[in-house]
C-alpha cells in the first residue's frame, strides 16, 4: 500500500484555501467599492470602514493565538521540547501577523481619521491602547531578533502574557470611556450595529481578511518549522561531526 | 462609486479612500512576499 506523504495532501488544500482567500478578497473589494452605497455623512472616505474595521478585529484574535502558544511553550519547554518547539514557531508567527494587522488598523485610522475629523492623531484611551499593543508585538519580535541570552524564546513567552492583557483594554476602551474615536459598531447597547446595506460588504470582507489571515498563519508557520528543523540538523551533524574527529 | 471615481485624486476624500486601500495592499502584500522569499531560500539552501 503506498504511503502517501502529508505534505502531498496539504498541498492542494493549501493552494485551493490561497485561492478561496483571493476570491473572497475580490468580492469584499467589489461589495465595499461599487455596491455600497456612499455614506451620507462621509461621503466615499466612510468606504475605509470595510477594510479598517475587520483589520482591527482580527489584530485583537490573533493575540490569542501567540498567547495560547506562549503558554503551550512554557509548559512544554522542559517536559517536551520538540512540542515546545512547535508552539514557539506558533507564537512568532501569530506575533508577526498581529503586527501586520495592527499596523494597517493604525495606518488606515490614521487616513480616515484625517479625512473626517481633520487630524492624523490624538491620545484618546482607544487610539493609545492600539498603539501599545502594536510596540508590545515589536517589542515581542525584536527581542526574539536581538537578545543573545539563549533564553529570547523563554524570555518573549513572558513577554507575550503580559502583552495579552493589553487586548481586552483595547476592546474595553471604548466602552468604559468616552472618546474621540466612535462607539462600538457590535456589542455597544441598542444604538449600536450598521445598516442593512453595509452588512454583506463589511460580513464579505471580514470573512475575507481572516481566510488570509490563516493563509498567511499556515504559510508563515511551514517556513518557521522548516528553519527549526534545519537547524536541528545542522546541530545534530555538528555532533556527529565532532564524534567522528579523531582524537 | 465607479473605478473613474475611486481613483479620482481631486479630492480629500477620494485620495485618503485609495490611501487606506494601498496601504491594506502593500502591508499585506509586503509580508506574503517576504514570507515567500524566505521559503524559496529555505527550499534552495536544503537541495
Amino acid at each position: 500500500m503506498a504511503i502517501v506523504s502529508r505534505s502531498t495532501i496539504l498541498r492542494p488544500i493549501v493552494w485551493l484555501w490561497f485561492l478561496a482567500s483571493l476570491v473572497v478578497l475580490v468580492i469584499g473589494f467589489h461589495e465595499a467599492i461599487f455596491v455600497v452605497p456612499t455614506d451620507a455623512a462621509q461621503g466615499d472616505a466612510g468606504r475605509i470602514f470595510y477594510y479598517h474595521v475587520p483589520s482591527s478585529m482580527l489584530s485583537l484574535l490573533f493575540p490569542y493565538i501567540n498567547f495560547l502558544a506562549s503558554l503551550a511553550y512554557l509548559y512544554w519547554r522542559r517536559r517536551e521540547p520538540l512540542k515546545a518547539l512547535t508552539a514557539d514557531a506558533l507564537a512568532l508567527t501569530a506575533a508577526e501577523i498581529t503586527v501586520v494587522y495592527a499596523t494597517i488598523c493604525l495606518l488606515t485610522g490614521m487616513i480616515w481619521g484625517r479625512a473626517t475629523w481633520g487630524i492624523w492623531w490624538t491620545w484618546d484611551p482607544r487610539l493609545t491602547s492600539m498603539l501599545l499593543l502594536w510596540l508590545l508585538y515589536v517589542s515581542y519580535l525584536m527581542l526574539r531578533r536581538f537578545s543573545s541570552t539563549g533564553q529570547s524564546q523563554t524570555l518573549a513567552a513572558v513577554l507575550s502574557v503580559f502583552a495579552a492583557v493589553d487586548v481586552p483594554i483595547v476592546y474595553m476602551s471604548i466602552r468604559w470611556w468616552r472618546t474621540q474615536h466612535p462607539a462600538p459598531v457590535f456589542g455597544g447597547g441598542p444604538d449600536s450595529g450598521i445598516d442593512p446595506s453595509m452588512a454583506p460588504a463589511f460580513y464579505w470582507n471580514v470573512l475575507a481578511w481572516a481566510m488570509w489571515g490563516i493563509f498567511i498563519l499556515g504559510f508563515r508557520f511551514a517556513l518557521e518549522r522548516r528553519r527549526q528543523l534545519a537547524e536541528q540538523e545542522a546541530a545534530l551533524s555538528a555532533i556527529e561531526a565532532s564524534l567522528e574527529t579523531p582524537q | 462609486m465607479t473605478w473613474h471615481s475611486f481613483l479620482n485624486f481631486s479630492t480629500m476624500e477620494h485620495r485618503h479612500l485609495l490611501a487606506a486601500y494601498a496601504t491594506v495592499l502593500i502591508v499585506q502584500g509586503g509580508y506574503f512576499f517576504w514570507v515567500l522569499r524566505g521559503w524559496m531560500r529555505s527550499k534552495n539552501t536544503r537541495k
